[in-house]
């Protein structure tokens, strides 16, 4: 069987080795090799090729964020997971806009790396539970105070659905195929979708499945 | 919230505020030597002009007593001339009344005219020089001889008369008369000589006093010039040194500028380094501690409970102090900011007052670009968050807008809340004082709109140029979580 590779992206020496030591417990997984900020996450994700890259967000010299958008355009083929220490959806948002499918908060780092590592090599996305609850606490009250409706309510059973299979990371085509429906029809679907949740683009998608615990 | 209250306004520089003594001392005398001299100028003045309009005066009156002496002269010598020849007349009448028809004159009446003659004599003015006496001396002395021939001629009877008229009237009453005359005219051309001599004096004494007229003039003109030039140069010392102060306040005033602008920088650098430190040294650490910890619950058999608990409770232990560093950090210097840009970091910000208070905050922004500079960012994101965290602890408001809006040439920032608002006019805290300085040291305005029952609204435009930074030589940080 082939083992994950996986590149290891943080400045700090001790959680690289806690990291390391985590993924190496577990028989399927290799760290084939660990970066000390931004620029070399990038130079190594070059060489190196990795499955998968667990990259902490704040690094000296290009920041996670940044060496993700890179990595992104270079070599789209890489999973990454971003560690942060913040639970707020401004992070999470541009996580996901820079091509990153996972996002790890530090502290649960320990109980769910192994999980997100897997979950994003297989093109699935993955965010800390806690992530989740910050998200739907701050949307819940925010509605409770404005008074307005939960836009998710306005969604068709279909379009819940269709919703739920692009927050996974499954093409036009994908969705198609498995809903029986033709490309077009799931172009449309998906439009209305984002007309009626009032979003720009699939990050915030993903952002809105995640937070209504559509996807995790 | 410790944002900002350490922005106390510095004490004014001591230099340039006071004179040195040693000027003072001089310009007090200065202003006394002027004040002197004016008052003698003004004395000098006053002394000219009385003086010479007495003198004026004098001569006037010297000159009319002149002329007063001329005419009463006149006047006595016609009276004389007149006298003598109604005399003469009187004679030679008496002598032809004879051969000539007309009525012959009393000789008593001619004897009367002899003292109205003598009256005359006397009536000159007695104020006589020695020619002028001799001259009267002799006319007189003359007249005297007259008197005595004439008084034995008024004896004669008519037989006499008509033997002798003619010889007496040509031999004696018209030599006489002619000498009279002359006399007279002598005396005559000796007046019109004296009152030449006299005018001639009052010229001289006008002239006098034209001279010294125009000596006291110019003395006066000399005395003004120099004060003039004196108080001249007193006024260029005044202006230049009322330059100098202006300059050396407009001086201390730039630097106290450059002193706030310090002390706020920094402020912004410790927070950044105090943030840093914390998160990368005591936070990494603990999070490797929470790694390590988590390694070794799973090397504990799970049947040894009093191990696991207490490896429980080192982890949560850790986990909470890992919070405290966080949000310490976080406030110190949210790496937001670096991380993610202005807006998303001002929208993580509003989330965070939104989930501590009962204050809903949204951000709305407009063509902001993700490139500012890490001044600006810094400027606005602090403004901000003194604005939401005043309206989320003293006014009780239910909503807050946050609107930052990008222009060509500025950047405006608007905070509305609809809580009871305040009136700005009074209440200034340090918050208000520390926004204030913030937004004038980046050369933009700060306006606050509010009072009691009304709301707040804090608006705030900067001048905007594309690559900033200005003066801080703050390096892009670029290391957080």
């Amino acid at each position: 069987m082939r083992k994950i590779r996986i590149l290891l992206a943080d400045d700090h020496k001790l959680i690289r080795g806690g990291l390391r030591l985590l993924v190496e417990q577990q028989p399927d997984l290799t760290v084939v090799g660990e970066a000390n900020d931004g620029r070399e996450t990038v130079s190594l994700a070059k060489s190196l090729k990795p499955d998968v890259i667990v990259m902490d967000i704040g690094m000296p010299n290009l920041n996670g964020i940044e060496a993700a958008l890179q990595i992104t355009q270079a070599n789209p083929e890489i999973s990454m997971v971003m560690l942060s220490m913040h639970s707020d959806e401004s992070y999470v948002l541009r996580a996901l806009k820079s091509g990153a499918k996972g996002y790890l908060l530090k502290d649960s780092a320990e109980s769910d790396l192994i999980k997100a590592v897997h979950a994003v090599a297989e093109g699935k996305s993955f965010f800390s539970p806690a992530v989740s609850k910050v998200l739907l606490d701050d949307y819940v009250r925010k509605l409770k105070r404005s008074g307005a409706e939960d836009a998710y309510d306005l969604l068709t059973p279909r379009e819940r659905e269709i919703l739920q299979l692009v927050a996974e990371g499954k093409s036009n085509k994908d969705v198609a195929n498995l809903l029986n429906l033709s490309v077009y029809t799931v172009e449309t679907h998906r439009s209305n979708i984002m007309e009626k949740l009032n979003l720009r683009g699939i990050p915030e998608l993903i952002l809105f499945a995640v937070r209504r615990g559509i996807i995790s | 919230m410790p944002a900002l209250s350490e922005s106390a306004d510095p004490a004014l520089p001591r230099t340039s505020r006071e004179a040195d003594p040693e000027s003072q001392r001089h310009s007090k005398q200065l202003r006394r030597l002027l004040l002197i001299s004016f008052s003698w100028l003004l004395a000098l003045l006053i002394v000219a002009g009385v003086d010479a309009l007495l003198a004026v005066r004098r001569l006037d009156r010297a000159s009319q007593e002149v002329s007063r002496r001329f005419t009463t002269r006149n006047h006595a010598l016609a009276v004389i001339i007149v006298s003598v020849r109604v005399y003469d007349d009187q004679i030679e009448r008496f002598l032809l009344q004879d051969q000539v028809k007309g009525s012959a004159p009393d000789p008593a009446d001619v004897t009367k005219q002899i003292a109205v003659v003598r009256a005359a004599l006397l009536g000159f003015p007695l104020d006589r020089d020695p020619d002028e006496q001799l001259l009267l001396a002799a006319m007189q002395q003359q007249l005297e001889e007259e008197e005595t021939s004439c008084a034995l001629v008024l004896a004669w009877r008519a037989d006499l008369r008509q033997q002798r008229a003619y010889q007496f009237i040509g031999q004696q009453l018209i030599p006489w008369r002619t000498r009279i005359f002359e006399l007279s005219s002598q005396i005559s051309s000796l007046d019109e000589h004296k009152l030449a001599l006299e005018n001639l004096a009052v010229a001289t004494r006008f002239q006098m006093l034209e001279s010294r007229l125009v000596w006291l003039v110019s003395l006066a003109l000399i005395a003004g010039v120099l004060i003039s030039l004196v108080c001249g140069l007193y006024i260029l010392r005044l202006e230049r040194q009322a330059r100098q102060r202006y300059q050396a306040l407009a001086r201390s005033r730039l630097e106290l500028e450059g002193l706030s602008a310090r002390l706020v920088e920094a402020q912004e650098e410790e927070r950044r380094s105090i943030s840093r430190e914390l998160h990368d040294e005591v936070g990494q650490s603990l999070g490797a501690l929470l790694v390590e910890v988590g390694q070794l619950s799973k090397l504990v058999s799970p049947d040894d409970r009093v191990t696991q608990v207490q490896i429980t409770h080192i982890k949560s232990i850790a986990e909470s102090a890992v919070k405290s560093i966080r949000d310490i950090a976080l406030l110190l210097r949210p790496p937001m900011l670096d991380d993610l840009g202005l807006i998303p970091a001002l929208e993580w910000q509003a989330r965070e007052i939104s989930r501590r208070s009962d204050m809903e905050v949204e951000v709305h922004s407009q063509s902001v670009s993700e490139d500012l500079g890490d001044e600006t960012k810094v400027t606005i994101y602090r403004l901000v968050q003194e604005a939401l965290n005043n309206a989320a602890t003293h006014s009780s408001a239910k909503n807050a807008k946050v609107a930052v809006a990008q222009a060509s040439d500025k950047i405006t920032v608007e905070i509305t809340d609809d809580g009871h608002g305040f009136d700005p006019e009074r209440k200034r805290g340090m918050g208000i004082l520390g926004m204030e300085e913030r937004v004038r040291r980046f050369g933009g305005t700060l306006a606050i709109d509010s009072s009691p029952g009304k709301g707040t609204t804090v608006r705030a435009e900067l001048p905007f140029h594309s690559e900033d930074s200005p003066q801080s030589g703050h390096a892009p940080a670029t290391h957080q979580p």
